[in-house]
Order: structure tokens, then sequence, then C-alpha cells
């Protein structure tokens, strides 16, 4: 017997400490009632009588003695919890790993998916072990990780909380010193797994077909102008695949192709007759075990002209370049003219800037003087372009190695975006809020203008003042959102609960969609897309059941603790009983 | 206590008056010293016939019979049975156990005694009150007559509980002296340590007819005592501590049994009038019926 809340020597002391303690507090004089009588010559007879000739009267006494050290024991020996491991198994540590790839959602052929068999089996491991086995479940995505805990109906409870996820799984760093590891996977997105763990494989091959890739891009020589890329591949059987791209305003592509096995299809769809909204792509394929793969979304901006206030003493290259863009509705004064209209989208300050902000975005040309700018702090004589940054929206397409600038202002960038910089000052930079973006060259003094990026500059700049943007790709599971406090809806409108973390919005979600954050008059779209040729493969699973994920089973249910309790009560009633009937005394 | 007021406590007129009708019975003829209603076996001057035989010089020819003379030509002298006085001593037990219960068995049997020495007076018997616990305490010397009740009741009314009980050292202290052989009636509660067959082996060894009236209390009989418990001996004040289990409460009404049983076995081998009572018993139901139908009274 071994004790898991005191060393031996510990228990051994508790007991002989409880046992003496019981038997000084027994032999303790109980007061008798004083009741005087007529003559006790009958009552001895009685009593000699009975003490002479029963044996049971003799063993009265310490028959109570024992039962109430007994008790005592019992209950002292409890507080140790004692282990015996051929009734209760030794005290060990069991981890359930379950795996929450997407692929655990494919079908099986009896109708149910392999999470639902990962979570029977892990089940059954809770059946294992003994009284004293902590469990302890976790799972690959990182949502759940419980402690280890005895009560396996808490673990039960907690397995049937989880779900397969959508996301990128992880196996979780698991301690092996004083644990068995066991792993529920079907073992195609996790292959490697630690050598000390025991693997149960809920695998059966399936078909599927999923589309691995989907996202509208514009057309860069065509402002407005959008198509968007499919990719279907077949993981199963040769299949015949119906592709259907669908729009919020009631257009429809249909296509049927066959793929066979391994087939990957590849095509780009022109998306012109599509009115701006989100687009819906879908598959159909017989016999398809995976369904979270046959749908994914992008969202197509709306086309609409950009109404734009050029202010200006007079820019030729300005103006032509403006006039000649079938999508800015271009209006020009000068400043002293310049008056904020509401019906503007954007305005373009030429060497010119007013006192307040304006209340909409502005792309700023010069570094003219105003409160709300940065002031110059000099001047930069031909400052070379020595970087930029590419991801940025209105420098998409655009390259501005070999531009050319004859005199920059100095400015301190501060808590500017830099999105082109000399090694002196920066060239370009963006402020977020108010919005606008600044060249502190002028446009006199470089040759930007000359550039075939310059028009594709304005455009961008235009477009990431009031255009709506594509959708930013995301796959399930935690996605975040580039607006600190933005509400989530889904494309249906339903609001989706959401959390604020680092000056983002992050919402959870398992399926594909199609969402937006909006945070005032800042709209986001979000693609959650699965199209991961990982998670589609369904088949290609290396896993076995390992021969020794078995736990072995005892038979006592729980700690040898409760029994003693159990025990101690029973004797408890006993000993309440006897002694209120005189049985012992 | 007044005599007034210890007759009245002990009964009332009319039940006095019952108790002069009735008449307590001898199984023996013992002699008496006076005249009285009791048949002897002496012959003498009495009303009832009793035998035959000739006339010798000095007999009283008043008893001569004239009728056998005429027919015998014999002198023959009618011989009559003398009535004379009964010995009656009554043994009250005042040892400390008479002094249990409510009421009293200490009192219940004042009452007996008293009912009982009454009935006796009026029968013109000599009426011996002898209170008695480890020796005699106190004894009434012999009573005639109706009159003598309240000197009776007094001395009764006079007794107290006190001391252990020892019946056989107090009658043999008693009948060791010169007494008349007669009627002895013992009303005890029988707790004798010594055991009450030697006691009622001495009275029966100097030939007294002995009626033995065996008061116990309810509580002795069906005590309810539970728990743990200090038995105090109220004779000699020895404890003892009991935990009383309804099984030691069923043997030691087995053994009060048992003891009962005891004494009226001992009393029905010698022929002892025997008689049990308890002290919620009525007593005038105890006299007036429970002794006559014991064959004590009539």
């Amino acid at each position: 017997m071994t004790f898991l809340a005191l060393t031996p020597l510990g228990a051994t002391f508790l007991a002989i400490l409880t046992a003496g303690a019981i038997v000084a507090l027994y032999f303790l004089k109980l007061r008798h009632r004083r009741v005087v009588i007529s003559s006790s010559i009958l009552w001895k007879r009685v009593l000699d009588d009975r003490e002479s000739h029963s044996l049971w009267e003799k063993l009265r006494t310490i028959i109570s003695v024992l039962i109430a050290v007994t008790i005592a024991l019992l209950i002292a020996m409890s507080l140790a919890r004692p282990e015996i491991e051929s009734l209760t198994g030794k005290n060990e540590r069991i981890v359930i790993v379950l795996d929450t790839s997407p692929t655990m959602n494919t079908l099986t052929q009896d109708g149910r998916t392999r999470w639902q068999h990962a979570v029977d089996r892990a089940k059954g491991l809770l059946n294992s072990g003994g009284p004293t086995t902590e469990f302890r479940v976790i799972d690959t995505s990182g949502v759940t990780a419980s402690a280890f805990t005895t009560d396996r109906n808490e673990v039960r409870r907690l397995i049937d909380q989880m779900s397969a996820k959508t996301e990128d799984p992880k196996f979780p760093k698991v301690d092996d010193n004083d644990s068995q590891v066991y792993f529920v996977s079907d073992g195609v997105t996790l292959h490697n797994t630690p050598s000390f763990v025991k693997r149960i494989s809920v695998f059966e091959s399936a078909n599927n077909v999923g589309i691995t890739a989907f996202e509208i891009r514009s057309i860069p020589s065509m402002p407005l102008s959008y198509e968007a890329y499919l990719e279907v591949q077949n993981f199963g059987r040769p299949a015949e695949v119906g592709i259907v791209l669908s729009g919020t305003g009631g257009q429809r592509l249909n296509k049927t192709v066959k793929l066979g096995t391994e087939e990957i299809y590849k095509d780009v769809f022109s998306l012109s007759q599509f009115a701006g909204g989100g687009v819906r792509a879908t598959i159909q394929a017989k016999d398809d075990a995976l369904s979270l793969d046959d749908v994914a979304f992008a969202y197509l901006p709306i086309k609409r002209k950009t109404r734009t206030l050029l202010v200006t003493r007079g820019n030729h290259f300005l103006q032509t370049l403006l006039q000649l863009d079938n999508y800015v509705e271009l209006a020009t004064t000068d400043p002293t003219n310049y008056r904020e209209s509401p019906t503007i989208d954007a305005y373009i300050f030429d060497r010119f800037a007013p006192a307040t902000p304006p209340a909409r975005p502005a792309l700023i040309i010069g570094t003219p003087s105003a409160p709300w700018l940065k002031p110059t702090m000099g001047e930069v004589k031909k400052p070379e372009i020595a970087t930029w940054s590419e991801s940025h929206p209105v420098m998409q397409f655009v390259s501005v190695h070999d531009v050319s600038i004859e005199r920059a202002s100095k400015i301190e960038a501060g808590n500017l975006t830099v999105i082109a910089a000399s090694k002196q000052t920066p060239l370009i930079v963006a402020s977020e809020k108010p919005k606008w973006v600044m060249l502190t060259f002028d446009l006199d003094s470089s040759d930007f203008p000359f550039h075939v990026g310059f028009p594709i500059f304005v455009e961008n700049v235009l477009a990431w003042f009031s255009r709506e943007q594509l959708a930013l790709k995301r796959s399930p599971g935690i996605v975040d959102v580039p607006l600190a406090n933005a509400q989530i809806r889904t494309i249906d409108g339903n609001i989706v609960p959401s959390d604020q973390q680092l000056g983002r919005t992050v919402f959870v979600t398992s399926e594909p969609g199609l969402y937006s954050g909006t945070q005032g008059d800042q709209r986001v779209h979000v693609a959650v897309n699965l199209a991961n040729p990982t998670f589609s493969d369904v088949n290609r699973s290396v896993f076995k059941t390992d021969k020794t994920a078995a736990g072995q089973r005892y038979w006592l249910r729980r700690e040898l603790w409760f029994y003693f309790l159990v025990a101690a009560a029973a004797l408890i009633a006993v000993e309440w009983l006897t002694y209120h009937r005189r049985i012992t005394l | 206590m007044s005599t007034a007021n210890a007759t009245v406590s002990l009964f009332d007129d009319e039940f006095l008056k019952k108790l002069e009708y009735l008449n307590i019975i001898s199984k023996r003829l013992f002699a008496g010293q006076l005249r009285a209603e009791r048949r002897t076996r002496k012959r003498g001057t009495g009303l009832e016939f009793a035998d035959y035989r000739a006339y010798v010089a000095g007999d009283d020819f008043r008893h001569l019979d004239w009728k056998a003379y005429l027919r015998l030509n014999r002198l023959i002298l009618k011989l009559f049975e003398e009535e004379e006085d009964l010995p009656i001593y009554f043994f009250v037990d005042s040892s400390q156990s008479m002094n249990y219960g409510s009421p009293s068995k200490l009192d219940y049997a004042r009452r007996v005694a008293a009912a009982l020495c009454y009935i006796g007076l009026a029968n013109l018997d000599r009426v011996n009150v002898i209170s008695f616990a480890d020796g005699v305490k106190s004894e009434l010397p012999p009573q005639r007559g109706k009159g003598r009740i309240f000197k009776i009741f007094r001395f009764l009314t006079d007794i107290n509980a006190s001391g252990e009980t020892d019946a056989k050292s107090s009658f043999k202290t008693y009948c060791t002296e010169t007494r008349r052989r007669g009627l002895a009636v013992v009303i005890s509660d029988f707790f004798d340590g010594h055991g009450f067959e030697g006691a009622l082996d001495i009275l029966r060894h100097f030939r007294h007819d002995i009626f033995v009236v065996h008061i116990s209390s309810h509580d002795e009989i069906d005590p309810g005592l539970r728990g743990e418990l200090l038995l105090v001996d109220a004779e000699n004040n020895t404890t003892r501590e009991i935990t009383v289990t309804p099984s030691l409460l069923t043997a030691y009404k087995t053994e009060f049994a048992k003891y009962c049983e005891a004494v009226e076995s001992y009393c029905g081998k010698y022929q002892l009038g025997y008689v049990r009572t308890t002290t919620d018993f009525p007593f005038e139901e105890l006299i007036l019926k429970v002794f006559r139908q014991g064959r004590f009274l009539k």
C-alpha cells in the first residue's frame, strides 16, 4: 500500500495517533445518571449472571472500542489517500490528445465523422486506468487543454464540448515524464508525433474533391475590373465535378469537369457580369466525404467612380491624368476657393494644405505647411529611393526604384507609415487616421509623373481612400481583422461575437464564409476559406493504431479513500445502531 | 401525627365498618389467654359441644348429661370447647427498601397491617405489631379490643423506614423471647440479602401459623430505566454502574418474576398463606377480596 497524500512514516504516525486518541477518549469516564433503587439484590444477580456466563458480554466493550478505533483509522487513512496497485492501479497520468484537424470532419462509411469516432475512442480511454488515474485532454488547435483530473465525467463533458476545427493543427507540447500520451487522430495532417505517443487511428479512406484555391483579383491594366481564380483538386476516385460561381446579384457561372485521381483543375473566370459583393464558389461531386472544402468565398468590390477634388494652382500632368481616368469624377479648384464639400470622396492637394484636416481622405503633394501635417526640417537634394513597401495597397503594381527626385522636404516620420524613403527622409508617407498620403517632393521636381507606375499609384491611392478593397484571405479558426473595435457580420448581416486583441478585432469561425468588419466609415471584408490541399487530401494518412494503445482496467473505480469513508460511515451507522440498542457498550 | 389524623390517613369510616365483618382465619388452633371468640384445644365453658367423659369428683355437675344418666345409669359429663383469643403477630418490614415507590411500600404495608389489626381487634384477638429491619426496631405490646386500634395506628404511623433487611435475625430475636404461638403475618418486600427462607424458617420452627404479604412496587416490576446509570441501593448505599439495555431489562424482569415465584413456592411448599400485591393495587380490593380469596379472612 502506498499513500498519495502522506509519506508511509507520516501515515503510520497518523494511524497510531488516531488509534491512541480514540482509545483514550473511549475510556474517559461517562457520567452515569444516579438512580436510587429499593434493592440491588436482583440487579446484582442479573448482572453477575450475565457477566459470568456470556463471552459476548465480555467482548462487548472491547468490540465497541475496536469499532471506534477502526472508524477513526479509516477516516485517518482516507486522508492519507492510500493506494493498492492491484486494486486501483498505480497513480498514473494519461494525456489524451485529440486531433481537431479539418480532415477529422471527413465522413466515414457508417455516416459518422472521423471526429465522432475519435470521441468514442477517447471516451473509451477514460474507462481504462484506476480510480487514481488522472486524465488530461488536449486538442491540436490549442483551444482546449484541461488540467489533470481524476474526474472522468468532467473530462467526458470537456470532450463533448470539443469539435474538429478548421484551422492549422499543431501537436501540443506534452510531458512524457510521468504520463502516457495517447493521440487519437486520422493521421492526415499530423504525421510526426513524438515517439512516446501512443497513436490511435480513426482513419478510413474516403473520396473528396475540394477547392484548394479561390480568389478575386483586379486586372492591373483595367481599374475596377476583376477576375476570379479557382483551383479544384480530386483526392479520391475519378469524379465528375460541378462548379458553380454565384454572386449576390444573382449572377451565376456553371461548369462541369471530370477529374481523375489527384488531378487539379485550374481556371480563371471573368467577373465582368458580376455586381459588387460576395462571390461564392461551390463544387459538387458524388460521395464527397468532406464538405468544408466544397465551398469558398471572395469579395468583389462595388464599382463606383471616385468624386475627387483637385486643389491646385495648376498641374498639367495631374489634371490630365485624372481627367483621363474613367473611374474618377474630377472637380478642380484653386486653393483660394477651396471649401470642404460633403459630396467629395477624396481630395488631392497640390502644394497646398488647408488649416484643418479634411473630413475625407487626401493625397498631399509636396510638403505644404499646416498644423495637422509634420513640419519640414529642411530640404534634401537628390534623394534616392532606398526602401519602399510593396505590400502597402498604394504600391500595388507600382515600382519606384528608378524614380529620380531633384529635391524633397525633410520630415520626421513619427507615427506615420513610411511607404517609400531615402536614407535621409521619408518620401511617401501615409496616415491611417485621418487618412491621407503625402509625397514629400513636388511632382515638378521629380520624374515620377512620367513613370508608368504613376497613374497606377494615383489609382491605388484613390482606391485605398474610398474604394472597396478585395477581401482579406483567412483560414477558419481564429480570424483577425485589422480594425480595432470593429463589428463583425456575416454575409447575411448577422453579428458575429468578437474580441479585441492588440488593436485588432478577432473572431472565431469553424466554417468557410464571407465576413465584414465595420468600424465607423471603415469597412474590411474577410474571406474565410479552407482552400488548402493539405486539408483536402483526406487520404494522406500514414497512421496506424499502436498495439500498446490500450489502457488497463482495474476492479475499483474510485480511490481507496472513498471506500474507506463509506466503510467508516457504515461502521458509524452500525455502532450507532448497536449502541442505542445496547448491543455494544 | 395525631391519632385522628393517623386514622383518617389510613382508613375512612366506611372502610372500617366493612372490616368489622371480616375475621382472620388461623389454620391451626392456638392456646389463648383470655376468653374470646376463637376456638382452642382447651375444653371449657364455650357454647360448642366438644365431647363426653366420665364424671369424676370435682367436675362441674352443671355439665352432667342427665339424659345419658337416665339411659345408661352412669354419670357422664358433657365437654364444651373453650373459646379464647388468638395471638396475631404483624411483622412489618421497615427497612429502607420499603421506602420506595409512590405510594411507598411502607405506606401500603402500614395500611395492610392496620386493616388486619383492626379485624383482629374486632374479633377480640390479641394483636402484636413488630417493626423490623436488621433487627426488631420496635414492637407494640399485645392489644385487645377495638378501642386499641388508635394505639396501633399511632404505632404504625411512627414507623420509619431505615436500615438493611435481616428478617431472620429479627424473627429469631423476637421469637426466642417467650412468646405464645400464634398467627404470624409478615408484611415485606422480601428484599433480604440474607435470604427470605431462613427468616420464614424461624417462624415455622417456632410453630407459628404464617401468612405472607408480599408487597412490590410497580417500578420494581417494570423499572423504566434506560441508558448509563449509577444504581444506588437504598438500603446499603452500594453503587453499581450499569448500561441498561432492553435485554438487561428483560433479564431483570425475569429475575424479579423468578424471585416472587420463589417466595410463593416456598410458601406453597410449607402451606403458608401467601398474597402478593403491588402498591398500585387498590387497597380496599386487596383487603375485601384478595385476602378472602386467599382464605386469610372470612
